[in-house]
C-alpha cells in the first residue's frame, strides 16, 4: 500500500517541481542497523547534491 | 430542457419505482440541487445550464449520500453525466450508495463543455438525452509537464500561496465523504495559518484524489483564488493510469488500487 | 420526504454571497455556494461554507439566562425583560445615557439591527452602539 503512494507521490512531487530524489523508499529491517545507517547517510549526501531545499522557510527573526 | 429525461422521470415517479429524483430546479432565475417527488414539479426542470452549458452543476452524489443515510431502503432516481457516472460507480466500489437502489438518469455534455473540461468521456452510458460526444484533448497538463523543473517549482508555489483554506475544494468534491479528512487534522496541517503547509496540503488532497477523483471540475469552480486544482488531480489521474492500468470510474468490477474494501 | 436547497444570503459579512441551505426532511444538513448568484458564481469563503452549523448548534441558548454571580440560570422571557429594563433605567439614570453600551452582530438581519440602534439612540439616548465584524 505504502509503497503505491510512493510511488504516484514521487511522480506528483516531480510535477510540483520538487525533484524526484528528495523522496526515497526503503525498506530496513530493525535488526540491520549498521544497513539503516548507511543508507541515511547515502541519502543525506545524495540531497546535498541536488542543493539547498527552496521549501525551506526562512527562520524568524 | 430536456423532453426525454422529463418524460423518463415522470414514468419513474408515476410507476411509484422511485422514492424521489434528484435533479437540479430552476426557481426565480436560479438553478439549485432539488429532489423532485411530484411529477407536477418536473416543469421546473434544469440540467445545469444556465449562461453556458453546465455552468450550474452541482455535486448531486454527495447530496444522494446524505439521502440513502437517511432512508437506506429506498431507490432514488438522480440526473448523471459523464463525470457523475464515474463517481457513481467509484462510490458503489467503496460502499457509499447501492447499485440497486440508484437509477441513472443520463445526459451526454456537449462539445463546448467537454472540451472546456478536457473531458475524458463526456457522457454516461446510462444515456437518456445529450451527444455521446468525443473525448476532448488535454492540454493543461501537457503545458506545466512542459516547463522544467523550476519553473513547475515557481508556477506551483505562486499558485498555492493564493489558497484561503476554504476548503471549498473539498466540501463540494463529490467524491469527498471521509468523516474524519486529513486536511484538517492538526498533527498533520498546521492551523491558523494562510495559505496552509505550501505545497503539503494540496499535494495531500491531491494524493487523496487517486482512485476517486472523477474528473467533474466542480473543485476549480469553487476555488475563489482560482487555483489550477484541475490541472493537479488530472496529473494524479495521469499517474495512476501510466503506473496501476486504472483509470477512475470506468470499471464497474475493478477497484482503485488504493482501495481495500472486501465484501464480506 | 423532502429534500430541497434553499437560497438565501450569507449572515457573515457584508459581500452578501448567495448560499444554498441544504434542507432534507426540515433539517439543515450542509451549504452549498449558489452557483447562480452573481456575487459569488458558485465560490465561498470558509465561513459561508459552515453557515449551517451556528443554526443547528447544540450550544445554542434555548432559555434566557441571567447572570447571578458566578452562575448564569434560567429564567422566563418576562423576568429577564423586566430585569434588563429596570436595571438599564437605573444605570441611565445614575449615570447617563452614555455610560451604556450596545453591541450587536452582523448576524442579524438589517431589521433587526435597525431597531436595535433606534432603541439604543432613541431610547437609551447614547450613541454608544457597534458590532462585531468592527472589532
Amino acid at each position: 500500500m505504502a509503497k503505491k503512494r510512493m510511488t504516484v507521490l514521487q511522480k506528483l512531487l516531480d510535477f510540483s517541481g520538487i525533484h524526484p530524489e528528495r523522496l526515497r523508499a526503503r525498506w530496513v529491517s530493525s535488526a540491520e542497523a549498521a544497513e539503516f545507517v548507511r543508507e541515511i547517510t547515502e541519502f543525506v549526501e545524495d540531497i546535498k547534491k541536488i542543493g539547498p531545499n527552496p521549501l525551506r522557510r526562512r527562520k524568524a527573526a | 430542457m430536456s423532453a426525454k429525461i422529463k418524460e423518463a422521470v415522470r414514468a419513474l415517479l408515476a410507476g411509484g419505482k422511485i422514492k424521489g429524483f434528484l435533479g437540479l430546479k430552476r426557481e426565480n432565475g436560479h438553478i439549485l440541487p432539488h429532489l423532485f417527488t411530484d411529477p407536477k414539479e418536473l416543469d421546473q426542470l434544469s440540467l445545469g445550464d444556465w449562461r453556458r452549458p453546465g455552468e450550474a452543476r452541482y455535486p448531486l452524489n454527495q447530496i444522494l449520500i446524505q439521502l440513502a443515510i437517511e432512508y437506506p431502503n429506498d431507490t432514488f432516481a438522480v440526473l448523471v453525466r459523464g463525470c457523475d457516472e464515474r463517481g457513481l460507480r467509484e462510490l458503489f466500489k467503496w460502499q457509499q450508495l447501492r447499485e440497486d437502489r440508484v437509477i441513472l438518469i443520463g445526459l451526454g455534455c456537449p462539445d463546448e463543455l467537454a472540451k472546456a473540461c478536457e473531458c475524458e468521456k463526456p457522457f454516461p452510458d446510462s444515456l437518456v438525452d445529450g451527444p455521446r460526444g468525443e473525448k476532448a484533448g488535454s492540454q493543461k497538463v501537457a503545458h506545466v509537464n512542459e516547463m522544467d523543473l523550476d519553473t513547475r517549482f515557481q508556477f506551483w508555489k505562486a499558485e498555492f500561496d493564493r489558497c484561503v483554506k476554504c476548503l471549498g475544494c473539498r466540501n463540494v468534491c463529490p467524491m469527498c465523504f471521509c468523516k474524519e479528512c486529513t486536511l484538517e487534522e492538526a498533527n498533520l496541517i498546521d492551523t491558523g495559518e494562510v495559505p496552509p503547509a505550501n505545497p503539503t496540503f494540496h499535494l495531500a488532497r491531491a494524493l487523496h484524489m487517486v482512485g476517486r477523483c472523477i474528473d467533474c471540475g466542480l473543485c476549480e469552480e469553487a476555488c475563489p483564488a482560482d487555483i489550477p486544482l484541475r490541472t493537479l488531480y488530472k496529473k494524479v489521474a495521469d499517474i495512476v493510469s501510466e503506473t496501476f492500468g486504472y483509470k477512475t470510474g470506468f470499471s464497474t468490477e475493478e477497484k482503485s488500487p488504493l482501495n481495500m474494501i472486501e465484501v464480506k | 420526504m423532502e429534500f430541497r436547497t434553499v437560497l438565501t444570503t450569507c449572515p457573515y459579512c457584508g459581500c452578501g454571497c448567495g448560499v444554498l441551505l441544504e434542507v432534507l426532511d426540515g433539517k439543515l444538513i450542509g451549504t452549498l455556494p449558489s452557483k447562480t448568484s452573481p456575487v459569488n458564481e458558485g465560490k465561498l469563503c470558509v465561513k459561508g461554507w459552515n453557515v449551517h452549523e451556528f443554526v443547528v448548534s447544540a450550544n445554542r441558548l434555548k432559555k434566557p439566562l441571567v447572570r447571578r454571580g458566578e452562575t448564569f440560570d434560567e429564567s422566563s422571557w418576562d423576568d429577564a425583560l423586566d430585569l434588563a429594563a429596570s436595571r438599564l433605567k437605573e444605570i441611565k439614570e445614575k449615570y447617563g445615557p452614555d455610560s451604556i453600551a450596545v453591541l450587536t452582530s452582523a448576524k442579524c438581519t438589517n431589521e433587526e439591527n435597525y431597531l436595535l440602534q433606534k432603541f439604543t439612540r432613541a431610547a437609551l439616548g447614547t450613541n454608544n452602539i457597534d458590532h462585531c465584524a468592527r472589532l
